[in-house]
């Protein structure tokens, strides 16, 4: 009796208060985010409208905060080395960005093709460099472009080749190359997921039309994966434009890697090195804009070329 | 009773707090110094940020002061993180209360209103037990802020086996070191250079100008004058630019693993660098022991004894500190007592800013890693003779940005170093101005 009745009694109270119970389960995410994310980000729009004034004998009295306005940000627009710094991770985007998703799309159709036994371990070998630190994995990769300790340099060189890993010309290729060995896995990681959720009946009904292992990749894997092409393409965007903790490693041993390499790498200059952490909040709101109009604008690029097609 | 999510919101509100008070915003330090008053007997503990390896010295102290216990904790050194770490703990209101800040880094301190006024606790009565000139580095509008740790006089460091070996005699003038440079790249067969040019060091190359009797910054009244591109600067930049161009020196950034590979293996026959890199020649090329001596900077005019200075450190309070008066106390102690000193010179943290006889301190002994050299006594007459005027400006982390910017750009091949200055030359009044600070080019 007892077992009929409650079915019975659950659903109504269920639908009496959904939201409630989603709010208790949210409340402690929502608590942290709130703290944690928007309010930062409100403080730093704040902080970006502030500057210190100084007085007394060579500037050294007592120094006072007051409100700037957008003074902080025209002078930022006005440092070159800082929108240098911007075209900087824009070219290594625009060659780093599609040779990584690329580089992950080929090895996840290769994955797809080997057969179940050896995927899993290819995959997690694939996957591992992911797991390791960003600033791990620069020391690590610095080691093979130092001259003179590297042992690629000293196999190169054997062959007449004297490549300069870290100087002024190649280090951004160097950085870009670090990256792609972090990311390429675990972007590699999510196209696989995509893959794996496409219908057995698709392929089988692409064999019966005569499709061999090269149509069916291009005609019918690739185009189903766009989703998950998209989604790797917008982290990897907002990633490139936050690179921060590989330039910032090997700049000790790369003199190239300048303190406005990077747009972050900049405000953190500021904010840290030269104790302004006004300027450095407006460079952050400045980053955080290009990021958004970047990665929103590549969104409604493949939206509407989507569209179009239909 | 409170169910988890009141918890929740509580733990969050609390967190929060610190956040929101925040909001009332100070320029520089967040929290002031102050003493809290001490019940007799009462133990203390300081905190003291460095990166110079002083715990045996600080061990010491504990041993002799159990009142005031001082715990050293270890930071990145400088600018690779020591200092990012020290502005952000003074514009947190939670910073240790001593930490290791170099001559040149004290004016930005002094900017951010980050260090204590320890004339205040009467510091100034030490003044005397200093050098002059190390002493005046930490001190701003007549007011004391740091005590002088270390200088650091320059020398050429050199193997004298390979000297020996190549029959290169030890160069007196820049001229000389500019034929030996030659003599040993070619009897070397290009496998050794005289020095390394650390092509990411302003502060090391900026000792050269500075022996040539170039100001890179001073002060008129209230106006920081900026001079990175004079005359005397140009001629030594021109002087390296023409052994850059022959290839005559390696271009190696010093103190990281490709320069004390160098250092092993005979590709850098010498160095020109400061007295506290002993320790790190000795430490990081141990198999070398016995080869190396010391000689004074080679002389823009011959039989002259002009030198210069790369380096040294001053051990600061921090503003905020709870216990300004026991951490003035141990940063005197640990930079004038004679045990302290020994300690200190073992662990290679300099030139000591303590006046001090020579003969009687661990300096004055003969070094079996430099043959039985006793080679203080070279820098004991390099510290003599170091022009004391040279300033430092508020702004250096940023204006040597961007010289350090420019000479990327040399070694890749565009440009020379005394472009590299005179390039920089308006941005760094550009710094100075944007700070908040009146300033001018010189001429």
């Amino acid at each position: 009796m007892t077992t009929s009745a409650r079915p019975q009694a659950a659903p109504p109270r269920r639908r009496a208060r959904p939201d409630r119970k989603a709010w208790r389960f949210l409340g402690p995410f929502l608590a942290v985010y709130l703290f944690a994310m928007i309010l930062p980000i409100f403080y730093a729009l704040y902080q970006s409208m502030l500057k210190v004034e100084r007085s007394g004998p060579m500037g050294f009295g007592e120094p006072t905060v007051v409100f700037a306005g957008f003074e902080n940000y025209s002078l930022a627009l006005q440092q070159t080395s800082f929108l240098e710094g911007f075209g900087r991770v824009f070219l290594f985007g625009i060659v780093q960005v599609p040779v990584m998703l690329v580089l992950a799309l080929v090895l996840a159709l290769l994955l797809d093709q080997v057969s179940n036994r050896w995927a899993g371990l290819m995959r997690a070998a694939y996957f591992l460099p992911y797991g390791i630190p960003g600033v791990i994995a620069t020391i690590l990769w610095g080691f093979l472009y130092v001259p003179g300790i590297s042992p690629v340099n000293d196999m190169l060189s054997t062959f007449g080749f004297q490549p300069d890993f870290l100087g002024y010309d190649n280090v951004l290729w160097s950085l870009a190359n670090i990256v792609v060995w972090e990311f390429a896995g675990y972007n590699m990681l999510i196209i696989v997921a995509q893959l794996k959720s496409i219908p057995q009946e698709l392929y089988e009904a692409a064999k019966i039309d005569g499709a061999g292992p090269w149509q069916t990749a291009l005609r019918i894997k690739i185009p189903l994966v766009r989703p998950a092409l998209i989604l790797t393409c917008v982290f990897s965007i907002i990633g490139t434009m936050q690179l921060f903790a590989e330039p910032l490693v090997l700049k000790k041993i790369a003199p190239a890697v300048t303190n406005d390499y990077t747009p972050n790498l900049s405000a953190y200059f500021d904010a840290f090195a030269n104790a302004n952490v006004y300027m450095a909040a407006a460079k952050s709101v400045l980053l955080a804009v290009a990021a958004m109009v970047l990665s929103f604008g590549f969104l409604s690029l493949v939206n509407r070329k989507q569209r179009s097609r239909r | 009773m409170p169910t988890r999510r009141n918890v929740l919101a509580g733990a969050a509100a609390a967190a929060a707090a610190p956040a929101l008070a925040a909001c009332g915003e100070s320029a520089g330090a967040t929290r002031m110094t102050s003493a809290t008053r001490r019940k007799p007997g009462q133990k203390v503990k300081l905190v003291f940020w460095t990166w110079v390896p002083l715990q045996k010295a600080a061990a010491l102290w504990n041993k002799r002061n159990p009142d005031i216990r001082v715990e050293v904790q270890m930071v990145p050194a400088n600018t690779s993180g020591g200092y990012q770490k020290m502005h952000s703990s003074i514009k947190a209101g939670n910073p240790p209360d001593l930490a290791q800040i170099e001559y040149w880094a004290l004016p930005e301190f002094m900017l951010a209103n980050g260090l204590t006024d320890i004339s205040a606790y009467g510091a100034d009565k030490l003044k005397g037990e200093y050098v002059d000139w190390q002493w005046k580095q930490g001190e701003f509008a007549g007011k004391t802020y740091a005590m002088p740790q270390a200088s650091g006089p320059m020398g050429f460091f050199y193997r004298q086996d390979l000297f020996d070996k190549w029959d290169v005699e030890v160069p007196r003038t820049w001229d000389a070191f500019r034929r030996a440079a030659m003599k040993i790249k070619k009897r070397s067969g290009g496998d050794s250079y005289i020095t390394a040019f650390s092509p990411g060091n302003v502060v090391w190359f900026s000792s050269f100008p500075w022996q040539r009797g170039a100001r890179w910054i001073r002060t008129e009244d209230d106006t920081w004058v900026v001079d990175v591109a004079g005359r005397a600067s140009l001629e030594v930049a021109d002087f390296w630019d023409g052994l850059l161009r022959d290839k005559l020196v390696a271009p190696i950034q010093d103190s990281q693993s490709a320069f004390f590979k160098g250092l092993q293996t005979g590709q850098l026959s010498g160095w020109l660098g400061a007295q506290w890199q002993d320790a790190l020649i000795r430490g990081n090329a141990p198999r070398t022991k016995g080869k190396w001596r010391v000689a004074g900077l080679p002389q823009w005019e011959a039989g002259r004894h002009v030198s210069s200075n790369w380096g040294g450190s001053a051990t600061a309070v921090l503003q905020g500190s709870r216990h300004p008066v026991e951490a003035l106390r141990f940063a005197h102690w640990l930079n004038t007592d004679p045990d302290s000193i020994d300690l200190l010179v073992a662990a290679g943290y300099g030139w000591p800013a303590a006046k001090l006889d020579l003969k009687k301190s661990a300096l004055g002994k003969a070094d079996p890693f430099f043959g039985g050299q006793v080679y203080n006594e070279v820098f004991e007459t390099s510290d003599r003779n170091v022009d004391t005027s040279w300033q430092w400006a508020p702004t250096t982390t940023q204006s040597f940005g961007h010289i350090q910017d420019n000479f990327a750009q040399v070694f890749a091949g565009h440009g020379t170093i005394a472009d590299a200055l005179r390039d920089a030359q308006g941005r760094i009044v550009d710094d100075l101005d944007a700070k908040g600070l009146k300033a001018r080019s010189a001429s």
